[in-house]
């Protein structure tokens, strides 16, 4: 699927579902890397082509007319060894990724792919999750504190039908700012999200 | 901040964290009459007093008072709130106080309510958080605050009287909030 978002600074195209071949095709803008006080999330194409050939994975990418990737994100399954498998096989996906690049922020670019990562067919007998580390966070880049760019990520995902939620995961526990949010399908069954809020605070059988 | 919020504690007991309501005067007497007398010995004010309870519902959305309670079962097991001051030279420095009934303790509960509240500080762009706990008494509570970076700032030696007369240390801890990593 695409779509295009016309912005005051350029006209791109929003690709969902890239596969690791179409990928290969496009070039990598040069400014996911390293920074002075940031590190991008991903700085290689490679690990997006990796992700894409994933099952059921959805990779989205923003594109310019020249087919350079300035946005991307990432919807894929955890890791087995994740807290969140163990509610069981493929009902968790996470938003492993979301990424613009800095001189094309602020353009609605990050809301645009956050709809299509989420045009998945099967979103309504998912759960969905984003995890916001603060110390992944570009405060340099959008000039913000932690708190400011905490609250933009509840207002990116807020609409889409993400929820902050509680959770003694230790990595997310580690820092107050990080950020829990989840999404659930409208199929998911009530058990489910029963042992959905019981999982997040480390309680599964 | 979206509420309520669903917690499941370590004893896997559920419990929801909510902002103190106007509704919620004679639940709030209740939980505090139900506090071992020895643990609200060290409250700042008297809570068996109906008026001290009102004082703390009458500053709902007054802006300098931030109340949440934990409820279970639809009655308050604990109760934490955030102090600002609107003006001078501590408007910057906000005070933690919190109280959880005894068989709620040691559940992370209180870690709950304090992340929250720290939170909420945060929101409010407040630099600091106070926290004073009496040493040898509220032991528990200085560890959770450890745990949630705060650090003793200072110590008031034998500043409070246990009911018998024995004197405890007064530890007031404070916490930095960190608007960027460049704070740190």
């Amino acid at each position: 699927m695409k779509m295009y978002k016309s912005t005051s600074n350029g006209h791109f195209r929003i690709r969902s579902f890239c596969s690791p071949e179409e990928i290969r095709t496009y070039t990598f803008n040069d400014q996911f890397g390293t920074h002075a006080h940031y590190k991008s999330l991903y700085t290689k194409r490679e690990s997006l082509e990796k992700n894409a050939s994933e099952p059921d994975a959805n990779v989205t990418l923003a594109l310019t007319d020249n087919d350079e990737i300035i946005g991307f994100g990432v919807l894929i399954y955890p890791e087995p060894d994740e807290r969140w498998t163990r509610l069981g096989s493929r009902i968790m996906m996470e938003v492993k990724a979301i990424e613009v690049s800095r001189a094309r922020r602020s353009l609605g670019v990050a809301r645009s792919i956050v709809k299509m990562l989420l045009s998945h067919p099967q979103i309504e007998e998912k759960i969905v999750y984003m995890v916001g580390y603060s110390w992944t966070w570009d405060l340099d880049g959008t000039k913000k504190s932690t708190q400011q760019y905490r609250r933009m990520l509840i207002r990116l995902f807020e609409p889409f039908g993400f929820l902050e939620y509680q959770t003694n995961e230790l990595n997310i526990c580690l820092k107050p700012e990080n950020i829990f949010m989840g999404r659930v399908g409208q199929n998911v069954s009530k058990e489910i999200q029963h042992k959905f809020k019981w999982l997040r605070f480390g309680i599964y059988s | 901040m979206r509420y309520p919020k669903e917690v499941v504690l370590k004893n896997k007991k559920e419990a929801v964290i909510r902002p103190l309501e106007t509704e919620d005067e004679s639940k709030l007497r209740s939980f505090y009459a139900a506090i071992p007398e020895k643990d609200r010995w060290y409250i700042r004010y008297d809570v068996t007093n109906p008026l001290v309870i009102k004082k703390w519902i009458d500053a709902i959305g007054t802006g300098t008072i931030y109340a949440i309670v934990a409820v279970v079962n639809e009655k308050i097991v604990a109760h934490a709130s955030l102090h600002m001051r609107e003006f001078g030279s501590t408007q910057h420095v906000g005070r933690l106080r919190i109280m959880v009934m005894p068989e709620f303790r040691h559940q992370r509960l209180g870690t709950w309510m304090l992340l929250d509240l720290i939170q909420l500080a945060m929101d409010k762009g407040l630099n600091d958080l106070r926290a004073d706990f009496v040493v040898g008494v509220e032991d528990a509570a200085i560890d959770a605050a450890y745990k949630l970076d705060f650090f003793k700032s200072a110590v008031l030696k034998e500043y409070v009287k246990s009911p018998r007369g024995i004197r405890y240390d007064l530890q007031i801890m404070i916490k930095r909030l960190h608007r960027s990593y460049g704070d740190f």
